[in-house]
């Protein structure tokens, strides 16, 4: 079992939110359990650590916990599975490189 | 006790935290002032009783007392870090102090409250399953008015005292979680429910239902629980 190829940037991204909006595990817990998320907090915490993969619903429910608990914030928000590039290639822990390459004649 | 952690265990917490079967701090607080009362009238010479329950670090959670004395000689302990309170909690046997002025056994309590009316003290523990939860202590102004017969009094109070004071959660876990639960278990409830209506509607399963709502909640700008009512309610939400 692995990860999806792009469910570290969606971890790596609602990671962000939840920092930039201080919003706890055990807040986003509650709010992903109160829109009928299924997995527990421990899950949650271990997932957000990166050291369990979840199903892609349960990604996308925990993103829509964050930005309905920050959406009066003005930070980054939590992007659900199908706003993220599809990629290929293996996740890069490198965020900044924009995808300027030209492509090969 | 160790599992405080364990999800079963805060859930059984918040139900019966919901349910009313839980005592809540206040009435716990009330518990302990009436007990304080209770076991001041029926020891003969007292001045002054009290009720402490502690968490494993020996901090005092919860306190009763009949009055400033017992009070004050109380929080003396808590502070110092010892006195006959704690050593009956954490020996869990009774204490008697024939004479505050000549005990030996914790010189920096004695000290402390040599001029406090407190000289005769029993303090017995609060036993509960096998756990000492605290201690009850009764407390008179001058020297060797309490017996073993004040002793074997005070134990006849801790027994069925600590057995109702354990089923207070000392933990602040079901606390917290029932202040958002009832509201996180409607809100869990109406999204369930319109997976429901949607299975039924489409023939999909669960998730593709939870799937479709999420989706209906994006692209309308409208938070999933209220996507959800709608749907209950029969507001043709789900046209596509």
């Amino acid at each position: 079992m692995g990860f999806d190829s792009n469910e570290p940037e969606q971890r790596r991204r609602l990671l962000a939110a939840l920092e930039s909006a201080g919003i706890s595990t055990g807040t986003l817990w509650l709010r992903y359990f109160s829109i009928g998320g299924s997995v527990g907090e421990y899950e949650v915490e271990a997932y957000l650590q990166g050291m369990l993969s979840l199903p892609e619903l349960e990604r996308d429910l925990l993103a829509m916990a964050a930005n309905e608990l920050s959406s009066r914030g003005a930070g980054p928000r939590a992007p659900y599975a199908d706003e993220l590039p599809v990629d290929e290639t293996p996740a890069q822990e490198n965020p900044g490189l924009p995808d300027d390459g030209p492509a090969s004649p | 006790m160790t599992k405080k952690h364990l999800p079963l265990d805060e859930l059984s917490g918040a139900i019966g935290r919901i349910l009313g079967l839980l005592l809540t701090e206040e009435k716990v607080d009330h518990a302990v002032q009436s007990l304080s009362q209770a076991i001041k009238d029926s020891v003969p010479g007292a001045i002054g009783a009290g009720v402490s329950i502690f968490d494993p670090q020996g901090r005092a959670t919860s306190t009763g007392s009949t009055d400033g004395i017992v009070e004050e000689s109380d929080q003396l302990q808590y502070e110092l870090g010892q006195g006959p309170c704690l050593t009956a909690w954490a020996s869990e046997e009774p204490v008697l102090v024939e004479d505050a002025h000549t005990e030996s056994r914790w010189p920096e309590w004695t000290a402390a409250v040599v001029a406090l009316p407190v000289r005769s003290v029993v303090s017995a523990p609060l036993i509960a399953s096998g756990h000492s939860i605290g201690a009850i202590k009764v407390y008179a102004s001058r020297p060797s008015v309490f017996d073993s017969g004040t002793v074997s009094l005070m134990e006849l109070f801790a027994s069925p005292a600590a057995t109702l004071l354990s089923h207070i959660q000392s933990s602040e876990t079901p606390q917290r979680i029932s202040e958002g639960l009832q509201t996180a278990l409607y809100g869990r409830d109406l999204v369930n429910r319109a997976c429901g209506v949607l299975m039924e509607r489409h023939k999909i399963t669960h998730e593709e239902a939870l799937q479709r709502l999420l989706l209906q909640s994006r692209n309308t700008g409208t938070a999933l629980q209220q996507v959800s009512e709608e749907l209950i309610a029969g507001i043709p939400a789900d046209r596509q």
